[in-house]
């Protein structure tokens, strides 16, 4: 697998190349703006990843995360303590779950099983409680009917599929 | 989340001091601010580059070739909008940008999708058939290129940065297609 994974970045950026010469667009000219864009990013994400941060450290070095997070992987057979607040925060908050990320990369090691359990994990949903709140109160909808139930459901399925997933492929 | 944190912070605090971690909790209180800081820099360096590369697909027009492959699908699964064409190209504009993992940038193509589809709601304050379909999709968040974790892990020194990323793929596919599911299910009996 690891053959062919390497080779997906630098194909899919010689596809977007080709592509742009063939339609003859100002590829210069649309990279430095999309990396302006980008740029902007910093003052919105880190404020907000501070906060996290800042939290979730304090919640690991006094030792209630690692106290919470065993009585509940007691209830759960066959997933590392570690990732128990990964699974809480994926779909409360992106930032919270990024800085759990963060974190297991720190303790565990980028590569340890955790780390890659915990990098599939945040991959594969998305934080369901922003977007519900988000996209309903922009147009004034108050009753949400049974979206929520439906996208727990889903984040549940996502991340069960994760977990399997790096038991049978990476353990 | 407010109060989600609040506490988070005031807990840590209080078992910490009882239990005599105090040089502990000064230790995260005086580094966490450059801690954060230099763990950001490098992923916004990362994000920058591929907000670069992203946008050139996007204007040689190679991200509209990918909505009008998903129209036929989303005239299917939005049957309530079918003949809306504007929402019905907010829906594919947000949910091709979502795969890409440009989370930020996708969001405001989904409010305008959300009042596309307001529009057409008998009842203001309810949501519809499609905006659940469409929320369904939105957080079981198909992402088939995540910038931000491989930048997070090569970052880190990943030995494999993005050897992760096909099970990634599998795992969000297989959330919206039992969100799908379930919402079908549940909501279209008639």
């Amino acid at each position: 697998m690891t053959e062919i994974t390497v080779y997906i970045l630098p194909v899919l950026v010689l596809v977007i190349f080709l592509y742009a010469l063939v339609k003859g667009v100002n590829a210069y000219a649309s990279f430095s703006d999309g990396v302006k864009e980008g740029l902007h990013l910093f003052s919105s994400v880190y404020p907000a990843l501070l906060a996290m941060m800042c939290a979730i450290s304090l919640l690991r070095e006094s030792g209630l995360m690692e106290l919470s997070s065993q009585l509940i992987a007691k209830g759960i057979p066959y997933i590392p303590s570690e990732i128990v607040p990964m699974i809480l925060f994926r779909p409360v908050s992106g930032n919270a779950s990024l800085a759990v990320l963060i974190d297991i990369f720190k303790t565990c090691g980028v590569d340890s099983m955790q780390g890659i359990m915990a990098s599939i994990i945040q991959g594969s949903t998305d934080t369901t409680f922003y977007v519900i709140s988000l996209y309903f109160s922009t147009v004034g909808i108050r009753k949400i009917r049974n979206s929520l139930t439906i996208g727990l459901i889903a984040d549940a399925a996502g991340i069960g599929m994760a977990i399997l997933l790096t038991i049978l492929f990476f353990q | 989340m407010n109060a989600i944190w609040l506490i988070m912070i005031a807990a840590s605090m209080l078992y910490g001091l009882c239990t005599g971690k105090v040089d502990m909790l000064n230790g995260v209180l005086l580094n966490i601010g450059k801690e954060t800081f230099d763990f950001v820099l490098p992923l916004l360096c990362m994000t920058c580059f591929w907000n670069g590369i992203l946008n050139i697909a996007k204007e040689a027009g190679l991200l509209k070739k990918l909505e009008h492959l998903f129209h036929p699908f989303l005239k299917f699964l939005f049957k309530d909008i079918r003949d809306d064409e504007e929402t019905l190209g907010y829906i594919a504009t947000n949910i091709t940008v979502n795969m890409f993992g440009l989370g930020s940038a996708a969001t405001p193509m989904g409010l305008k999708a959300m009042e596309g589809m307001q529009k057409h709601n008998p009842q203001p304050d309810t949501a519809t058939r499609s905006m659940v379909t469409f929320l369904v999709l939105n957080t079981a968040g198909v992402t088939l290129l995540s910038t931000t974790i491989i930048a997070m892990r090569t970052s880190f020194h990943s030995l494999d940065a993005v050897g992760f990323m096909p099970y990634a793929v599998a795992a969000t596919v297989f959330a919206s297609a039992v969100g799908l599911l379930v919402d079908r299910w549940w909501n279209y009996r008639d």
